[in-house]
């Protein structure tokens, strides 16, 4: 089942490695998808002390954060782990979320005309588990980051 | 005696505080002038003002008795152009709003002219009387540096969820966050036109200060509904509109 965490703010990118790492940490997560407006691209004259746009660390693997986070959708194996994340949010989100749960589907799990013309529909055919992870309109590899399990501490 | 606004609730208490012009506004913060100009952006600091036309004195008026009873403002007098500043005001208890905004500046300033829209306040007056009451509205209550934005141009963002730290969602990102200092800082003058030094605007307003002296209802702080008699002042007006519409004979 997928659900939407929302956050009444916008979060920031340390907000957004801390909610990730404990996310990624239950064992009933299957897929994770951040949602939200681009960062602008990394302008060389602005200060530092004002940058929004690192690296964040996931579970050990850099990964470049393009957005500013507003939602996040997470696909669980089991309604009972909704219970860990609403921990993980009380602790990392003290400005207040919400769950949702109302929908059937945060994450689209069916095949689109679009994924047919993009990665074809037999030899190049895209893996069930990566419909939906991406936007329709950009190179999956920009936006998708794998994180290798096995090679996790 | 002049009624400004109705209710009972503190945001109608917050609401005359601004619009009555003989209730004085704190003065939070400290702004030079020569920064108020750079955050206007019409002229460099220093520059002579530019005239549209020449002073009145020297001018060959046509007799008019409006014309002699009404004191010209120092910009008028002068010839100055008529210039503008702009703010967007979030609904997140952000301390003025667009329609507060409109009924204050028309009772404290003479010889503007302001608009409102759904996001967003102008004022436009002579350029010297704007930079006096620039630096008023800045200044005082009036303004924050987190939830009010001085916004020239691409204004959208007043009904968005803030940022983590409180900043109300700019496009163009002119009010940003010193993570060193805690304070905000402008980068860009009001339409987006990057200055050679930040200006410091302080420190953000806590969340409990904002909520004091909020002009905005929400159901989250101070509801309408809860507010009887500003309910009730506003039924009667949309009633005896409606009837006096209708032009019943």
């Amino acid at each position: 089942m997928d659900i939407e965490i929302f956050p009444y703010r916008i979060i920031s990118a340390d907000t957004t490695e801390k909610l990730l790492n404990g996310i990624e940490s239950l064992d009933d997560v299957r897929r994770t998808v951040i949602h939200g407006p681009r960062l602008p691209p990394d302008d060389p004259d602005l200060d530092p002390k004002y940058k929004d746009k690192r690296e964040i660390t996931v579970k050990g693997k850099p990964i470049e954060l393009k957005i500013r986070v507003g939602r996040i959708f997470v696909d669980l194996t089991s309604e009972s782990a909704i219970k860990e994340v609403e921990k993980i949010c009380d602790e990392v989100l003290p400005f207040g979320y919400d769950i949702n749960t109302s929908r059937s589907e945060y994450i689209r799990k069916h095949k689109t005309v679009s994924d047919a013309i993009k990665y074809g529909v037999e030899d190049n055919n895209l893996p069930d588990e990566l419909i939906g992870m991406t936007d329709q309109t950009r190179q999956l590899a920009e936006n998708l980051d794998y994180i290798d399990y096995d090679e996790v501490e | 005696m002049a009624q400004y606004y109705p209710g009972t609730s503190k945001v109608s208490k917050n609401r005359i505080h601004f619009a009555d012009p003989d209730q004085e506004l704190e003065k939070l913060r400290e702004i030079s002038d020569e920064d108020i100009v750079k955050i206007l952006g019409h002229r460099a600091p220093g520059e002579e003002y530019k005239s549209v036309h020449p002073p009145l004195d020297e001018m060959d008026e046509p007799e008019d008795i409006v014309r002699e009873i009404v004191t010209p403002i120092d910009g008028a007098k002068a010839g100055d152009r008529v210039r503008y500043i702009q703010f967007a005001d979030s609904m997140y208890f952000a301390p003025a709003q667009p329609y507060v905004r409109a009924r204050s500046y028309m009772n404290r300033y003479r010889g503007i002219d302001t608009g409102t829209l759904s996001g967003r306040q102008v004022i436009e007056v002579r350029e010297r009387d704007l930079e006096k009451l620039s630096k008023e509205l800045l200044e005082t209550e009036f303004f924050d540096p987190a939830r009010t934005g001085i916004r020239g141009k691409s204004v959208h963002g007043h009904s968005l969820r803030l940022d983590e730290d409180g900043i109300m969602f700019d496009m163009l990102r002119r009010q940003l966050m010193n993570k060193e200092t805690g304070h905000v800082e402008m980068v860009k003058d009001q339409i987006g036109i990057p200055l050679d030094e930040p200006i410091d605007l302080g420190e953000p307003l806590d969340e409990e200060k904002l909520k004091d002296i909020t002009t905005i209802y929400r159901v989250d702080g101070d509801a309408y509904k809860d507010d009887k008699d500003a309910v009730e002042v506003l039924h009667k007006i949309h009633v005896t509109r409606s009837q006096g519409g209708y032009c019943p004979e």
